[in-house]
């Protein structure tokens, strides 16, 4: 049965790719900076070095910190987060894996009647509340910095510093990818008890983020990167900048949370410095909405499979 | 290695060198139509329209490297308008050059005097236009070269008066002798209006990144 559960986390893993390389490249790729293939490459291999690198700690958070873990509860965890986010990618729903892992993974071990580390789970709900307002931060203070540096610089000079801003920011939430999702991902199977090598899994689990990167991310990258690049760069590089920091920073805490929701964050803080009326509250409301009820709907799915189970 | 990862600015050092390019024509025709106007050879001109075709060529490639990827995608607009002002100046100088060839000396000679003034601010307004370019470059101050601008401009405007002043005193027989000098003036005169334009346009250009 451990196969379902490392063909399930590698499916996410799949899914990722397709859904977040968009977030990482597509603003580059939409600017012309980096062509798609090349910039595709460069995703595989920081998701990679991410997860290698800086993904100890999310894993052991999400692998032992949240639940005692054992083998039934992460067969019904992953497979539970991979139909639900294949569907979710199906129907074009927003759902955040973080959300549908964690969610899932306390429903399952309230179910168990494994023991359920409350403090761990009020540290991570905190830091899905206040990522986004520190990426709103971060980005705030990154705009008014550049604005305050480098528009100092000749016009041709700025325009190249961007260019190579934007690809870093890039570069920067593709580690990201790697270290705090790809690690959520990855955390349920690593702290499981089955023998397995690391450096395989991080391997097979990076090819698996490169090939949903490679085969279906295009799509997602092009209306991305065609519906952005009309904004202004600072703005662009501010938010996404501001947003691979917040997570790279909430990564070095060990904090699982949501690159999507960051980046929101960090558009409305780049916002926030044209004036607080050209932030669209409604849309953060729903956000707010899909924020709540994400982690409970895979929080029931999680509880009612494993009552099926036992029962 | 970060430049072997995205494009280097290769495409961009080529759209800078021939905007260059492409102002340093504009300046030639325009001092090469002074040389004709002030020595009053109007077999001269013909050199206007030769590099008006030079200039189309380089304008060509500015914006096809610039629709292969130069630039970021917010500043590519920008850039290509400035590009096509600057060829809209060509154009009215080519047509200026081809209604001299035409003129009625005994009309021209009224108002001589102030064309050939005109045809020299154009030829250093051309000039300026080129300096405010390469001070995208150089962090120079854009805005004074814009001042500097707008006073020539203001100076071709009151030379358009005189030579309006001049012109309506005058019967005019014929109607083409009428017609040809009439627009070689909205030509000669227009053209500043454009440079004046394509600085501004610079300074949004400018703005755009701050």
């Amino acid at each position: 049965m451990v196969e379902v559960a490392v063909v399930a986390s590698l499916l996410i893993a799949f899914g990722i790719g397709s859904n977040d390389a968009s977030n990482a490249l597509g603003i580059c790729i939409g600017a012309g900076i980096i062509k798609l293939k090349r910039a595709i490459f460069l995703f595989g291999i920081l998701v990679f070095l991410g997860i290698l690198l800086q993904g100890q700690k999310v894993m052991k958070t999400v692998g032992k910190n949240i639940v005692d873990v054992n083998m039934s509860i992460v067969i019904v965890v992953l497979a539970i987060s991979a139909i639900l986010i294949i569907i979710s990618n199906w129907r074009r729903l927003p759902l955040s894996t973080h959300q549908v892992i964690i969610g899932s993974l306390i429903g399952a071990a309230v179910a168990s009647d494994s023991a359920v580390n409350i403090a761990s789970i009020i540290k991570i709900v905190v830091s899905w509340i206040i990522s986004p307002f520190v990426a709103m931060g971060f980005s705030f203070l990154l705009y008014k910095t550049l604005e305050k540096t480098i528009s100092k610089f000749p016009f041709f000079q700025i325009e190249k510093l961007l260019r190579a801003f934007l690809i870093f920011s890039g570069m920067l939430i593709s580690y990201n990818t790697g270290a705090n999702e790809l690690a959520t991902v990855l955390g349920p199977l690593m702290h499981s008890g089955i023998e397995i090598n690391k450096i395989l899994l991080f391997s097979i689990a990076s090819v698996m983020v490169f090939s949903g990167a490679i085969l279906l991310s295009h799509r997602v990258i092009e209306t991305v990167g065609k519906g952005i690049t009309t904004l202004d760069p600072y703005s662009g590089f501010a938010a996404q900048f501001g947003a691979g920091g917040c997570v790279l920073f909430f990564t070095f805490l060990g904090m699982p949370i949501s690159t999507t929701y960051c980046i929101i964050g960090g558009i409305s803080g780049v916002g926030l410095t044209k004036g607080i009326s050209t932030v669209k509250f409604g849309l953060l409301k729903k956000i707010a909405i899909n924020f709540a009820v994400t982690p409970s709907l895979a929080f029931l799915f999680g509880y009612l499979a494993l009552k099926l189970i036992y029962s | 290695m970060l430049n072997k990862i995205i494009s280097g600015g290769k495409l961009e050092k080529k759209v800078i060198e021939n905007i260059k390019i492409h102002l340093k024509i504009l300046c030639s025709a325009t001092e090469c139509f002074k040389n004709a106007i002030t020595t009053g050879n109007k077999e001269s001109t013909f050199c206007v329209a030769d590099l008006e075709r030079e200039a189309d060529s380089i304008r060509r490639q500015i914006i096809s490297t610039i629709h292969e990827g130069a630039f970021l995608p917010f500043i590519r607009p920008n850039i290509c308008r400035f590009v096509e002002m600057v060829d809209e100046a060509f154009d009215i100088l080519e047509d200026a050059a081809f209604e001299f060839r035409y003129l009625n000396n005994e009309i021209y000679k009224l108002i001589e005097n102030e064309c050939a003034k005109i045809a020299k601010i154009n030829s250093e307004i051309c000039e300026l236009l080129s300096i405010a370019f390469d001070s995208l470059l150089t962090k120079g101050d854009l805005k004074e070269k814009n001042l500097a601008i707008r006073i020539y401009e203001k100076q071709v405007d009151d030379l358009k008066f005189d030579i309006t002043e001049k012109l309506r005193k005058i019967d005019i027989k014929n109607f083409w002798d009428g017609k040809i000098i009439t627009d070689f003036v909205y030509y000669l005169t227009n053209l500043s209006d454009l440079i004046e334009d394509a600085s501004d346009y610079l300074y949004i250009i400018e703005v755009s990144l701050k």
